[in-house]
């Protein structure tokens, strides 16, 4: 059967071309061997530099956990919109995309060690609303707050909401990526419909999901304090690392000989608009939002987390992804040509998922000062915590970054050597080939 | 295949003999954007720089073909929406955190207003107007550059009063050399087109100036 493909589409067609083979053996096998030594490595490090009850290593490992978590959720938002509207140009682009969304289907593994913290009674250490008593004794003034919150943040439901979220994930993942190999096997225009259909529903089951994991896994790190628009935070944070890694996944899948004669500089272009428009400028936005709402209005509960950020070390921080996170990559990628040249959009790119890091790490890390609920004086904390430090120079993040995103990249590098690298059959491959942007 | 048309007062191309219009240009009619795709890249090729290509839809790498250049619009924007910034930084700091006195247009004087205990120069508060600027200032040169820079608004064009072009929006595909081109040569112009193997080629006057 022809499917209407020209001679020149079919040859870039070829199993050659669309096939990642044994060419990334190297490499998985290299991510295998840093994630088991990252992951081992930190363990080990944890006894000597975790902190009390190893607090920093069980945060490091959600910071980075959050970080490979938002990759997968960047890359399913990617999917689903391009359903809901029909995109034709990004059919060469989108398998890769199905494929680092389909991790999705395995990541609660990575969740596994809170399961254990739950189950030894410790997850009170990360999360404060975990042991109450604990935060009776230590925080009183916190404690009332927390209190009144007790029927959202309590431990069953906790563990239900997380189950519902990684299955709502998986379920998303593995519908488009089934369905888009369908269509790629058979070419069948009811598979697409169908597709396509869902993508609705897919999206609001996508932003409800994101929005609460946020509020639970990030939000509730600091239980007395809360922002509505901290769900948004998370999936502009998403969209940054998603659109990031789908990138530089092309981009080294075409640097292996892959893909050639099927994504050209008109789709790189296009996915850096959309790393520009939703992870620089969109991110920065909502940053911003939420900053400005809290310094303007000045109400002690809601300063009280910025002031965590803005003592000791933090302003560095703070500063770096203020620079590091916006105005930088702004002035960097708001031409056209950085976005079609690939070496300097894969250093772009490179560049979003290291701050992306700093982002998570600035989210997770901190802890907001536990004097502050009672304090008449901010000034009096933020001398006594003149000299806070802020981990950054911590070998644990270096471990643990390697351990978990070489697990990641592994797993990653499994599911593009099973399947064919683009929807050979999809009835629009022809037009996203020719794309232009005009 | 080509039904060759007269080219009516061929000869006055450029000069105003009395009773006679103006030459504006020739234009030669093609059937298919790939047509069009040849023929644009050797009118480039022969020199050829008051011209264009108008089609019924837009035809990919028919700028290419064409050779047309990057526009400067994009650095004009990005100077307006920096403009925008920065006035709106320094109005708003001159505003509301200074005392002295400049002249603009009249004498003016800054007012410091203390706003819930805020240091009187303090960013975050006037980074909603500055980015609001720059995007006002962004997207109104960008609209205004982009019809001054096409040269509109304009109520005719002498392609307009043309019959044949008219097919222009609907399935015909037109190359338009202008008598302005310092490489137009009366009836060696039409020439060339015709060796472009247009369905036809054909003069189109200048539209009659009001008496």
């Amino acid at each position: 059967m022809s499917h209407g493909h020209s001679a020149a589409l079919e040859a870039h067609l070829d199993t050659a071309n669309i096939r990642l083979g044994g060419a990334g053996l190297k490499a998985r096998r290299l991510a295998l061997a840093a994630g088991v030594v990252g992951i081992g490595a930190s363990v080990l490090l944890g006894g000597a530099y975790g902190g009390e009850h190893g607090i920093f290593l069980i945060k490091s490992w959600l910071q980075v956990f959050l970080l490979v978590l938002s990759a997968s959720l960047g890359a399913l938002f990617f999917v689903i919109i391009q359903h809901l509207t029909h995109a034709g140009w990004s059919v060469t682009v989108r398998r890769p995309a199905e494929l680092i969304a389909s991790n999705l289907t395995w990541i609660w593994v990575l969740f596994l060690p809170f399961v254990v913290m739950a189950a030894t009674g410790k997850l009170g250490v990360l999360f404060p609303w975990a042991d109450l008593e604990h935060l009776k004794a230590h925080a009183p003034g916190e404690y009332d707050l927390v209190v009144a919150k007790s029927a959202f943040l309590n431990q069953p439901f906790f563990w239900i909401r997380a189950a519902v979220y990684f299955l709502v994930w998986a379920l998303l993942a593995r519908f488009y990526l089934k369905g888009s190999l369908e269509v790629g096997e058979t070419g069948n225009v009811a598979v697409e419909a169908r597709l396509s259909k869902w993508a609705g529903p897919s999206a609001i089951l996508f932003g409800l999901t994101t929005s609460f994991a946020a509020f639970d896994w990030i939000m509730s790190l600091s239980p007395g304090w809360f922002s509505t628009m901290f769900g948004v935070y998370f999936f502009a944070a998403c969209a940054t690392t998603g659109f990031s890694t789908i990138i530089i996944c092309c981009l080294l899948l075409q640097r292996s000989g892959r893909l050639q004669g099927l994504v050209s500089a008109e789709h790189y272009q296009d996915l850096g608009k959309l790393l520009f428009g939703f992870g620089i400028v969109f991110w920065a936005y909502i940053a911003f939002s939420q900053y400005m709402l809290i310094w303007y209005a000045n109400i002690p509960e809601e300063t009280g987390w910025y002031l965590a950020r803005q003592i000791g070390n933090w302003p560095y921080v703070s500063l770096a992804l203020l620079f590091g996170h916006f105005v930088i990559p702004f002035l960097g990628l708001i031409s056209k040509w950085p976005k079609r040249m690939p070496q300097f959009l894969m250093l772009g790119a490179l560049w979003m998922i290291a701050f992306a890091w700093v982002d998570f790490f600035w989210l997770v890390m901190p802890t907001i000062p536990h004097e502050l609920a009672e304090a008449a004086d901010y000034m009096a904390i933020v001398e006594a915590y003149r000299d806070a430090p802020t981990g950054i120079f911590n070998p644990i993040n270096l471990t643990m970054t390697m351990g978990l995103v070489g697990i990641y990249a592994w797993a990653t590098l499994n599911r593009l050597e099973r399947y064919p690298l683009v929807c050979r059959r999809d009835p629009w491959l022809q037009n996203a080939v020719a794309f232009e942007n005009m | 295949m080509s039904t060759l048309v007269t080219t009516p007062r061929e000869s006055t191309g450029g000069s105003g003999v009395p009773g006679h219009r103006r030459v504006y240009g020739v234009i030669a009619e093609f059937e298919t954007p790939g047509a069009i795709l040849k023929a644009a890249e050797q009118v480039r090729l022969a020199g050829y720089r008051w011209w264009d290509c108008c089609t019924p839809f837009p035809v990919h790498g028919l700028d290419k073909a064409m050779g047309v250049k990057n526009t400067i619009l994009p650095w004009l924007v990005f100077g307006a929406g920096a403009t925008g910034t920065t006035v709106a930084f320094l109005l708003q700091s001159f505003t509301n955190s200074f005392d002295f006195t400049i002249w603009a247009m009249v004498w003016v004087t800054g007012y410091p207003f203390l706003i819930s205990g805020k240091p009187l120069l303090s960013l975050p508060a006037f980074i909603p107007v500055m980015f609001e600027l720059t995007i006002l200032l962004a997207a109104t040169s960008c609209f205004g550059l982009m019809f001054l820079f096409n040269g509109l608004p304009r109520h005719s064009h002498p392609l307009l009063a043309n019959d044949r072009f008219r097919r222009v929006t609907n399935d015909r595909f037109f190359v338009v050399i202008e008598t302005r081109d310092p490489r137009y040569r009366p009836g060696h112009t039409e020439e060339f087109l015709r060796s472009l193997g247009p369905v036809a080629v054909e003069a189109v006057e200048e539209e009659p100036c009001p008496e």
